[in-house]
């Protein structure tokens, strides 16, 4: 009776446990996100200016194309996270200088880049089914005391689902 | 029965490795931001004319300048470690057709951050204010004339440049 028994149990288990797997993976699959997301341009410059007259350095706009599927129930962010300060040799300019205004708000929303912990640029739920576009200016606060050099840092987008 | 609780427990730790893998997608883009700092000073003078009014050599043996002291604001970029420094050079002494009145007698004090007391002079620019990397300074300088029985009557005059440099 229990060699019998034996194998009809592996066979259940086995059964129970393709089961188990179609109900994990089949729904995860399908509900994998498919994400897009594209920088235009890939380099910005704030050009120099008196700190008097122009306190606030606009540089010229970013454009952020993103596409989010395969989300239908899920939340998606797009983040900010730069590298570092503004460094040139030596010299540091505090990344938390570079604030940013964006559109359309909402999505989008204003900020400070940080190097340390990324910042929230867009959200959103559900699916973004077409490419859409939003719009961010950086601006760089102008200031007496920063000494001469060619300073640069990167900046990382990272659009993230659910 | 043990064979059954091995496959059990596979079973188990292969959906919870798989579950994971598969929560969630990203995708990402990169922007370099850059900006250029150069050389700069920029002076601004609360008067550009000092005065000394008469004044009998015994009761004021130094004469103070009419206008008070002269505001200064000096800013300026410069690479880092350098210094930025704020100079004084008169053209000449102070002249009245023939007579003249030695520009060594004119002084100052100072207040402010960086600025320091100085004495005026026609051949070597006199430091009126230094500081070391960039910034902005704000500062007075007070002129007085050492008053002299000696000096014929005249309107003397003579000018004074300033010369801000951030290398």
């Amino acid at each position: 009776m229990h060699l019998m028994t034996l194998p009809r149990l592996h066979r259940a288990v086995l059964a129970l446990a393709a089961c188990a797997l179609g109900l994990v993976f089949a729904p995860e699959a399908a509900a994998q996100p498919t994400l897009r997301l594209t920088i235009t341009p890939a380099t910005i410059t704030f050009a120099p200016a008196d700190p008097d007259t122009t306190p606030s350095i606009a540089a010229p706009s970013v454009t952020v194309s993103y596409r989010v599927r395969s989300n239908a129930t899920g939340s998606w962010r797009i983040s900010l996270l730069a590298s570092g300060d503004l460094t040139a040799g030596t010299a540091t300019i505090p990344i938390t200088n570079v604030t940013w205004t964006a559109s359309p708000t909402p999505p989008f929303q204003a900020g400070t880049l940080s190097g340390t912990l990324a910042q929230t640029l867009a959200s959103g739920s559900g699916n973004v089914q077409n490419t859409t576009t939003g719009t961010v200016v950086f601006r760089l606060a102008n200031s007496w005391t920063y000494n001469v050099g060619s300073y640069s840092t990167a900046v990382v987008f990272t659009l993230t689902a659910p | 029965m043990t064979d059954i609780k091995r496959l059990t427990l596979g079973f188990a730790a292969f959906a919870l490795v798989a579950t994971q893998g598969l929560g969630a997608a990203t995708a990402t883009g990169s922007l370099s931001a850059t900006v250029t700092v150069s050389a700069t000073a920029k002076l601004t003078l609360s008067s550009a004319t000092v005065t000394f009014p008469s004044a009998d050599p015994d009761l004021s043996p130094s004469i103070a300048a009419a206008e008070g002291p002269v505001t200064i604001t000096a800013k300026g970029k410069t690479s880092t470690g350098a210094s930025i420094s704020l100079t004084l050079l008169a053209g000449n002494d102070l002249l009245s057709g023939s007579g003249s009145i030695p520009i060594s007698n004119v002084t100052w004090t100072a207040s402010g951050a960086g600025f320091a007391a100085g004495t005026m002079s026609k051949t070597a620019a006199q430091t009126v204010a230094s500081w070391t990397n960039s910034g902005n300074r704000t500062g007075t300088q007070t002129f007085a004339l050492a008053n002299s029985w000696i000096y014929a009557a005249g309107s003397y005059t003579t000018t004074a440049q300033y010369t801000l440099t951030a290398p």
